[in-house]
């Protein structure tokens, strides 16, 4: 037999093949059985003109491979039992992370993506970088508006007179002052003006657990809060607003709005508090129905107060160790279960939720 | 601080057509933040917050002069009204004034006046009205017009019993007091000093006054009053919030008084409320004013080039902009050699720096008119050492994709809780001022707060839950050591436990960990066994694992132990080209042979024992699958007869491990 003969052969073999409409057992034993049409085809071999004889040997490798393959996919059509396409799946069991987790991790990702440091400070922490590093003296009336925790020891530095030349400086580990549960990120500032030996560049964010001593539905004694701290030449107002903005848009959609309004901290100047436009109302305090106008609900006026922010005090700066002349900075502290909450459709209406622990919340996240 | 003012209070100050909406809207843009307006008696009440930095607005009028500026900036016209003040007449008929003896460290200013033959009259109507949009009780005119005042004006304002002064000495002593000594305000509650509070005394050393806070029984007015000492004091603001927080009074007279509230207003307030008394009680003016005024406020002038402003602002503002701005809000500006000279007004002691001039002038100016950049500035690279805060996500997320759930506890726990984790409570932090009594002490352990989270849920079945979060370990003169521990609990059998962690560490490509069981765990446990790894053969502590009921396990790993010895990426094996042989053995092992350390024998054995594991276990026979294997040829059964034979020996000599049955060739 010519080569060319066993071409058209395979080629006819196939043709065959295809028409077949058999199960795939009846086709096996057809086709690749012992006696069936392949084995029969691949003695001729011995016909062919030995010069040819090994193309021939290829030819019928490469016609058994297809054969083998196809007669695989028949299986799956023909062979197989029927089952209910709409019988519930069988799940693994799969747990979650806490919501607060989910929020911080966007959070992190959105400061990072603009050049952010996240770091992680100490959240029982001397007084000193809670306060008077943040240019709150000892015994300064805007302490008690923090409800802060303090631990039970005794305050070593007591009887050291405060001078404001000279605040109480020490070594970030060393004994001094009171031992506070820190009631913000704040105390993060100093300490990562410390950690880049008071050489700016800093673009930081901060977040930790914060204590204060309240509760209700709005609060707990644990929260969390991300601090973000901007220090270097030529740093602006603008420079806070693009911040806030990029996050606005990032964290609660391209239509978000910030707003500053004054405020007063001792650590900023000027200080503000930050609004995001309310998403239900676009920041109007009224839901337009056909031709109806109501009030909005969710948001006092149009618009969401979500923390404090500021130019950084030269107080602050100097507490550590930068020149206030040659730098300025800003600087925002707010709480992740506040800001987490005001997303779009989320309807947590107690934060206390957050740290119930109770399974049946958590597992819906 | 907040403040009810209604809206038609707010015009007797100010002229303007404003609309409440707007007055709310450009308010809380550029001042004091108007939070919501109330319909009160016919009227919009507003309520703003007022920062404890700006007492000079804690009154109608601060508000409408805030309001002046800030309205005009909006092309709403407004001016703030002068307040039209009647020169008191001299006195007809005379009656002494008291002694005043003063001490100009503790009081900067006293002024007062003697009133005399007051008709008890009852509130007028528009008063009344007034004071109960503002949430302020209505008495009679002779007291509320001393609170209407302090509303309207801002200072605080006293009126004594003359009588009453004039009948216990006729002296009025201002001095600190000593401790111990009691004294009863007018409202009957009683009160023991501690000694340093500024009280007023009489020549016999009897408190009369607890001023700039609360008047006390023996001076204040009474039924039979008719005869006043309209009083005002000035005192160092340090002292007042001393004796207020002291004993917990805070009147509005004393949050004003410790916020350093302005001395030059107390003459105006003085005249004005010698005018309401004349009108509304038909009070007679029986002395001259006595005015001691030793403590004038000379505020220090502020220096700011426009640079500065360019500075802060990233934009320039026109300097004539600046110094309208800065004039209509109360200072004197200069311009010297390129600088502004600002003369802040007596009732901003808030401006001290160039930075308060700032923000004053850019909050006028507005926030919203700023434009809103990311900074182009380089970034900082100096990332924080010993965090790694894209780890702690990864392990996370692979023990909840695992069925773990995430859950936060808080990190102070009850006494109960602080006792179970195995430290006493003197190896605690607690806190000084707790709020509830299940959050006293700082733990040592997530392991009781997650315990609790399983008893909890009892409708959970085979709950396993995980916290990252820190414990606080107290060092002497220190801030307690932060540990962050990764913490998992589960109700689940130990086997399964373990196989999550086994799974959990390779996600950091960590197979080898050391499971070395502790001989006399603490009371909590059943059994304890801490787990190690090594790196450089350096022993590294991973954290403990814990048997604490049949049904119960825990894992507790160190955080920043993990951060060393996770690896991003293996390092990769050249695929095998030579085949193994796999086969498994059975061995009856005596009761608590520890597993670990069999296969860690059977590994052992000989270098061609590539890998082994456990398949099944019945009763004291262990099966393990070994799987033979060399690197350069194909192992023959002559190669692995002899590690075989060499195998069970050793497993019979240490272990004193039975083979079971035939050795079974897999291929």
């Amino acid at each position: 037999m010519k080569i060319k003969n066993l071409k058209t052969k395979i080629k006819n073999l196939k043709r065959q093949f295809e028409q077949e409409t058999a199960d795939r057992q009846a086709l096996n034993i057809k086709y690749l059985g012992k006696k069936g049409l392949f084995n029969q085809l691949a003695k001729e071999i011995k016909t062919v003109p030995a010069a040819d004889r090994k193309q021939a040997g290829k030819l019928l490798n490469q016609l058994k491979q297809e054969l083998t393959a196809q007669l695989r996919q028949k299986q799956t059509k023909t062979q197989s039992s029927w089952i209910d396409l709409t019988i519930p799946g069988k799940k693994p069991k799969v747990g979650h992370l806490h919501p607060i987790s989910q929020a911080m991790t966007e959070i992190t990702q959105i400061f990072t993506e603009i050049g952010f440091t996240r770091v992680r400070y100490p959240e029982v922490d001397w007084d000193w970088y809670a306060f008077e590093s943040l240019n709150m003296p000892p015994d300064h009336p805007a302490r008690d508006e923090w409800e802060t925790f303090f631990v039970d020891l005794p305050d070593t530095t007591k009887d050291i007179a405060y001078d404001p030349a000279k605040p109480r400086k020490r070594h970030p580990d060393q004994a001094g002052g009171q031992l506070v549960l820190t009631p913000h990120t704040s105390n993060g500032q100093v300490r990562e003006m410390e950690r880049l030996n008071s050489q700016p560049p800093i673009r930081m964010i901060n977040i930790a657990r914060c204590y204060r001593r309240q509760q209700d539905a709005t609060h707990t004694q644990m929260f969390h809060q991300f601090e973000g701290l901007v220090v270097d030449q030529g740093i602006n107002i603008q420079h806070l607003k693009g911040t806030l903005d990029y996050f606005a848009h990032q964290f609660y959609g391209p239509g978000c709005q910030s707003r500053l309004r004054p405020f007063h901290f001792r650590f900023t100047e000027p200080s503000f508090e930050v609004d995001f436009s309310c998403h239900l109302c676009q920041g109007t305090g009224q839901i337009k129905k056909g031709k109806k106008s109501t009030k909005c609900r969710f948001c006092k006026s149009g618009w969401h107060e979500v923390g404090g922010a500021g130019m950084v005090h030269p107080n602050v700066l100097q507490a550590g160790g930068i020149d206030p002349d040659k730098y300025t900075g800003f600087a925002f502290g707010w709480g992740i279960e506040r800001t987490y909450t005001l997303r779009k459709g989320l309807n947590i209406d107690d934060i206390r939720l957050l740290y119930s622990a109770d399974l049946r919340f958590l597992q819906q996240f | 601080m907040n403040i009810l003012i209604p809206h038609h209070w707010l015009l007797e100050h100010l002229t303007t057509k404003a609309k409440p909406a707007e007055l709310q809207k450009y308010l809380s843009l550029c001042g004091p933040s108007v939070e919501r307006i109330e319909e009160k008696e016919g009227d919009q009440v507003y309520d703003i917050e007022v920062t404890t930095n700006r007492v000079d607005s804690m009154n109608v009028r601060g508000i409408a002069r805030e309001a002046a500026v800030i309205l005009n900036q909006f092309q709403i016209k407004a001016q703030l009204k002068a307040l039209a003040l009647t020169k008191p007449s001299s006195p007809n008929s005379s009656l002494p004034l008291p002694k005043i003896k003063n001490d100009p460290q503790l009081c900067h200013r006293t002024i007062c006046v003697v009133l005399k033959d007051l008709q008890r009259t009852p509130t007028p109507d528009w008063m009344a009205k007034k004071l109960r949009q503002v949430d302020l009780q209505v008495h009679e005119s002779i007291i509320d017009i001393t609170n209407y005042l302090t509303h309207e004006l801002g200072h605080p304002i006293h009126a004594f019993d003359y009588d009453q002064v004039m009948a216990l000495g006729g002296e009025i002593i201002i001095t600190t007091a000593k401790p111990g000594k009691k004294f009863t305000t007018l409202d009957g509650e009683q009160y023991t000093t501690v000694g340093g509070e500024v009280v007023f005394e009489n020549p016999q050393g009897e408190i009369i006054d607890l001023p700039m806070i609360k008047g006390t029984a023996n001076t204040s007015v009474n039924a039979k009053t008719k005869n006043l000492l309209l009083w005002i004091e000035n005192l160092d603001p340090a002292k007042v919030r001393f004796a207020s927080m002291t004993h917990a009074i805070r009147t509005m007279a004393a949050q004003l008084g410790e916020k350093r509230v302005d001395p030059h207003l107390a003459k105006p307030v003085l005249l004005k409320g010698i005018e309401l008394y004349q009108q509304l009680c038909q009070a007679q003016i029986a002395s001259k004013i006595y005015d001691d005024f030793p403590g004038k406020r000379q505020l220090p002038p502020v220096k700011i080039t426009t640079q500065q402003l360019t500075e802060y602002l990233g934009v320039e503002l026109p300097i004539k902009k600046v110094i309208t701005i800065l004039t209509d809000l109360g200072c004197e500006v200069n311009i010297q050699d390129l600088e502004l000279v600002v003369q802040p007004p007596t009732f901003r002691p808030d401006l001290k720096i160039p930075a308060d001039l700032i923000e004053e002038i850019a909050r006028i100016y507005g926030y919203h008119n700023l434009s809103s950049v990311v900074m182009p500035t380089p970034i900082p690279l100096n990332k924080p050492q010993k965090v790694d805060f894209h780890l702690e996500d990864q392990l996370k997320q692979f023990l909840a994709h695992l069925g773990w759930q995430e859950v936060y506890t808080y990190s102070m726990v009850s006494k109960e809780l602080a006792q179970q984790s195995g430290y006493s409570l003197t190896n605690h932090l607690k806190l000084a001022n707790p709020l509830t009594e299940d959050r006293v002490y700082l733990r040592r352990s997530l392991i009781p707060s997650l315990t609790e989270v399983i008893s909890q849920n009892p409708q959970q079945e085979q709950l396993a839950v995980f916290e990252l979060a820190n414990v606080y370990q107290p060092r002497p003169n220190k801030i307690p050591q932060h540990q962050l521990h990764l913490t998992l609990l589960a109700n689940k059998p130990y086997r399964q436990v373990k196989g999550d962690l086994e799974a959990l560490l390779r996600q950091i490509y960590l197979k080898d960990f050391t499971v070395e069981p502790i001989k006399k765990p603490a009371a909590a446990y059943l059994q304890a066994a801490t787990l190690t790894t090594t790196k450089q053969n350096k022993i590294v502590k991973l954290g403990q694992i814990y048997r604490l009921t049949d049904q119960q396990t825990a894992v507790d790993l160190l955080m920043s132990n993990l951060i060393g010895i996770a690896k991003k990426h293996p390092s990769y094996q050249s695929l095998p080209k030579t085949s193994q042989i796999v086969e498994d053995l059975t061995f009856t092992l005596p009761a608590k042979t520890l597993v670990g350390k069999v296969i860690k024998a059977i590994k052992n054995t000989d270098s061609i024992v590539n890998k082994v594991s456990l398949t099944t276990i019945y009763q004291h026979n262990y099966t393990f699958r070994l799987k033979y294997w060399h690197p350069a040829k194909n192992l023959s059964k002559d190669d692995v007869s002899p590690v075989r034979k060499k195998l069970i020996k050793n497993l019979a000599k240490k272990f004193q491990a039975d083979l079971v049955g035939e050795v079974e060739l897999k291929h």
